[in-house]
């Protein structure tokens, strides 16, 4: 079994080899038949893969020892969905799926590229050559995967028992979580892919714009919520009441997902003639960061909370990220007269003025947090003792970055290219600003005093206005003219990427509310007892204890009897983890929109007494809404363009009157104020 | 003045205000990352400043009050050692050998500041509020079956 998977791990390696110099030769030869075999090459590499992963897949689920990576993550009494999950959860397995992902999407994007050539037209040299970078990056993930991280490498000790999968792994959100983050890293590398397809080719139309923003939509979504999936976890899982640590691991995946953010923004405004190279700095930084991130988890530079096994796979993957940085920025400086911009900045009102500000903003997030996790070895290279920063370093950055960021969410939906707003836009963004004045009134009242608190409430309630604002204009303008009955489905459609900016207006509520407001107590209780706190009454009822096949659950009843006379049962817990004899808590949460109970129950006995922590997290369950809201409205953004072309462009609010700007309209603009 | 100075402006006044609340957190929280040997070695100009310290907890010195709320132990490497209380929310794997059962060296990371303290017969200790067990992916397989006590991880029914 394992020297089969070797030998498709090596089949692999040859097709996606051949693949890459095929499909780059093919492109810019515009061999037609060297590019067919390429894509031939490369479904055989995935179909190899395939059987790794499926090899890897059943030996977990069956328990065969014979795999030195199954008997390193699994165990014979571990239920077989966990199992199933050690696939992503170890080294060689995360790299195994990574590049799985990689080599799937590259192969689908080859066909949809096709496809988009063939419907829409333009040449087929961009979607060739960006097939073969994507083949090139999935043959140094497979040389990795040989050379230094075999997933398929036999067990020395085949008759053992297996170590087990930690205990703190074993919850819903981690089947899911490092896939879905896996699948954000690989998806991000088709926007990079294209980027660098553009650049060799000299094919800086929109072309690449085009087929680029599927995927990069699809990956910014599954990598952001992957992260909140880890969010949630840490949550549920960790027990310390909080969701955010700021750990080098997760600085490392949110950083990408900032300069995502970032580069989606830089796409509407190439379309505008505008921010062209930054666009693609974003697009390449974004991919590098991906690839940091794995470098940050597996150097062992760091003294993370997630522990990683050392490995000489993060220096590999350093030396790759410098070679394409450098390969890269000299792609960027050869074709710089190319990207220069179609025309200056209209006017500092207008939505690419803040597009830019909102670009800079998380440029600079992403450079502090890159700071702050780079402090530790950076000191270390400079003096014998090593120099941290605390949780206070990028809290405090966070305030001034995430205001300016909500601001900007806030005022442009009743913002256009091109120009600034109009004497009607003006008028609504007034209104919106009251609504948000009157926002912070309701927070005042409803006993918000901090001031970053009443600069978010403020801020989400323009935010909500202006974009109910811009629907409504929108819906005004489409009611009278004739197409009806498509109407709401304009007002929707055209403000898709306002419902993200709603999502990050609720989960900007949520981070605010659950980190000002929060308060924590610790006490011990008697069976019996009742206690006040907070608003509540909780009543200590029992202790419960369960013997299950695999773990021993202890459970504390508290019967809670809420503010507004909501009564409820809390039930924190600590289980016994049979395989690896070792305890876990497991807290007992009560989720409303105003806010959420935390109680972790520490221990204690059946006679005497039980210690608890309660916590008390208001708006905690925003964060997470965001997070869907902003899916809906990604989903809608991603609906078939064809749809959408049919209804906007011309007479959205967000349009001026002006035509699409080139150079002959270069006085307009800058007579504007 | 220009859209494209306004803009500068704007972007410099955004990045002023964001470098100035990093040096603030900075300045605020930033703490040494040591080892036991070099804390121990260097007692004097650390104490009452904010520490990470790494290491390992020395064997058979781990005691856990009954709320989980404070652990003591002695963390130790290449023969320095160093006795450290820690407060807050511990995390689930730390916990006190079992007599007859085989002990592991467990590797931490702890939180907080050296204080001058002469109850342990040292002259500094650490009081921590943050601890971290290192190897979370990964744990070594115990031979003996657990003991499925009725009492819910009391440290006491546990020793």
């Amino acid at each position: 079994m394992t020297s089969l998977g070797q030998l498709c791990l090596l089949t692999a390696m040859i097709g996606a080899g051949y693949a890459a110099f095929a499909a780059i030769v093919g492109a810019r030869s515009k061999h037609r038949g060297l590019g067919q075999s390429a894509v031939a090459a490369a479904i055989v590499a995935v179909a190899a893969l395939t059987v790794v992963v499926l090899l890897l897949a059943y030996a977990l689920v069956t328990k065969d020892f014979r795999f030195e990576y199954v008997g390193q993550y699994s165990d014979p009494l571990l239920p077989w969905h966990y199992s199933l999950s050690a696939l992503w959860v170890g080294q060689a397995g995360s790299l195994l799926v990574w590049g799985w992902f990689v080599a799937v999407l590259a192969v689908i994007f080859r066909f949809t590229s096709g496809h988009h050539v063939r419907m829409v037209g333009g040449p087929r040299e961009l979607g060739e050559l960006a097939f073969g970078v994507q083949m090139t990056y999935f043959t140094f993930l497979l040389a990795m995967m040989i050379f230094a991280a075999d997933p398929m490498a036999p067990s020395l000790t085949p008759g053992g028992r297996g170590e087990g999968l930690s205990p703190l792994l074993q919850h819903p959100a981690m089947l899911i979580h490092p896939p879905i983050v896996l699948l954000g890293y690989a998806a991000w590398g088709i926007p990079f892919a294209l980027a660098v397809a553009a650049l060799i080719s000299g094919q800086l139309d929109e072309t690449w714009l085009q087929q680029a923003r599927p995927w990069s939509l699809l990956a910014w979504t599954t990598l952001g919520g992957g992260i909140l999936l880890g969010a949630e976890w840490a949550y549920e899982q960790l027990g310390w009441g909080g969701y955010w640590a700021w750990d080098p691991v997760e600085n490392g995946s949110l950083m990408p997902w900032l300069t995502g953010t970032a580069m989606i923004h830089g796409l509407m405004t190439w379309r505008q003639g505008l921010l062209k190279k930054t666009t693609l700095v974003l697009a390449i930084t974004t991919f590098g960061l991906c690839n940091f991130a794995t470098f940050l988890t597996r150097s062992g530079i760091f003294s993370s909370l997630h522990a990683f096994s050392q490995s000489p796979i993060g220096w590999m993957f350093l030396t790759w990220i410098a070679v394409f940085a450098v390969g890269c920025a000299v792609l960027i400086l050869l074709r710089k007269s190319q990207l220069v911009a179609e025309r200056p900045m209209a006017a500092p009102w207008s939505r690419e003025a803040l597009v830019l500000l909102g670009v800079v903003t998380l440029a600079l997030l992403t450079a502090v947090t890159l700071l702050g996790t780079l402090a530790e070895p950076i000191s270390g290279l400079f003096s014998a003792t090593r120099i941290l920063v605390g949780l206070t370093f990028y809290n405090n950055v966070l305030i001034p970055t995430g205001l300016v960021l909500l601001a900007l969410v806030a005022a442009v939906p009743l913002l256009r290219w091109g120009a600034g707003p109009t004497r009607g836009q003006g008028r609504l963004l007034a209104v919106a600003a009251g609504v948000g004045l009157s926002a912070i009134l309701v927070a005042i009242v409803c006993g918000v005093r901090s001031p970053i608190g009443l600069a978010v409430a403020g801020l989400a309630g323009t935010l909500v206005a202006s974009t109910l604002l811009a629907v409504l204009v929108t819906l005004r303008r489409d009611g009278n003219s004739s197409r009806g009955h498509h109407v709401l489905m304009v007002g929707v459609m055209s403000t898709a990427g306002f419902l993200i900016h709603l999502g990050f207006g609720c989960l900007a509520i949520g981070i605010a509310g659950s980190s000002l407001g929060s308060r924590e107590t610790d006490l011990s209780m008697t069976r019996g007892q009742t206690v006040a706190w907070e608003g509540r009454t909780i009543r200590y009822a029992d202790l419960l204890q369960e013997d299950l096949h695999q773990n021993v659950v202890v459970s504390a009843q508290l019967e809670v009897n809420g503010p507004a006379g909501v009564s409820y049962t809390l039930r924190p817990a600590q289980i016994l983890y049979r395989p690896q004899n070792q305890w876990g808590t497991k807290v007992a949460i009560h989720s409303t929109f105003g806010g959420d109970f935390y109680v972790i129950m520490h221990g204690g006995s059946q006679a005497k007494q039980i210690h608890l922590t309660l916590i008390d997290h208001p708006l905690m369950c925003w964060l997470w809404m965001g997070g869907w809201i902003a899916l809906g409205g990604v989903v809608i953004a991603m609906l078939p363009k064809r749809q959408r072309r049919e209804f906007n462009e011309d007479n959205l609010p967000g349009h001026a009157v002006i035509p699409r700007p080139h150079i002959a309209t270069l006085n307009v603009y800058s007579e504007m104020p | 003045m220009s859209t494209t100075k306004k803009l500068v402006i704007a972007g410099l006044v955004v990045a002023g205000v964001t470098a100035y609340m990093a040096y603030l957190g900075a300045s605020s929280s930033w703490q040494y990352y040591m080892t036991v040997k070099e804390c121990v070695d260097n007692a004097p100009k650390v104490t009452g400043r904010r520490i990470r310290v790494s290491g390992t907890i020395e064997p058979g010195s781990l005691s856990i009050t009954a709320d989980r709320r404070e652990a003591r132990f002695s963390l130790s490497e290449e023969g320095s050692k160093l006795p450290v209380v820690c407060t807050g929310t511990l995390p689930d794997d730390l916990s006190p050998a079992v007599p007859g059962r085989p002990t592991k060296a467990m590797e931490v990371v702890v939180e907080g500041r050296l204080e001058d303290s002469r109850t342990f017969g040292h002259h500094v200790v650490m009081v921590g509020d943050k601890l971290i067990t290192r190897c979370a992916s990964k744990y070594n397989a115990q031979k003996n079956e657990p003991t499925a006590t009725a009492d819910l991880r009391n440290p006491e029914t546990m020793r």
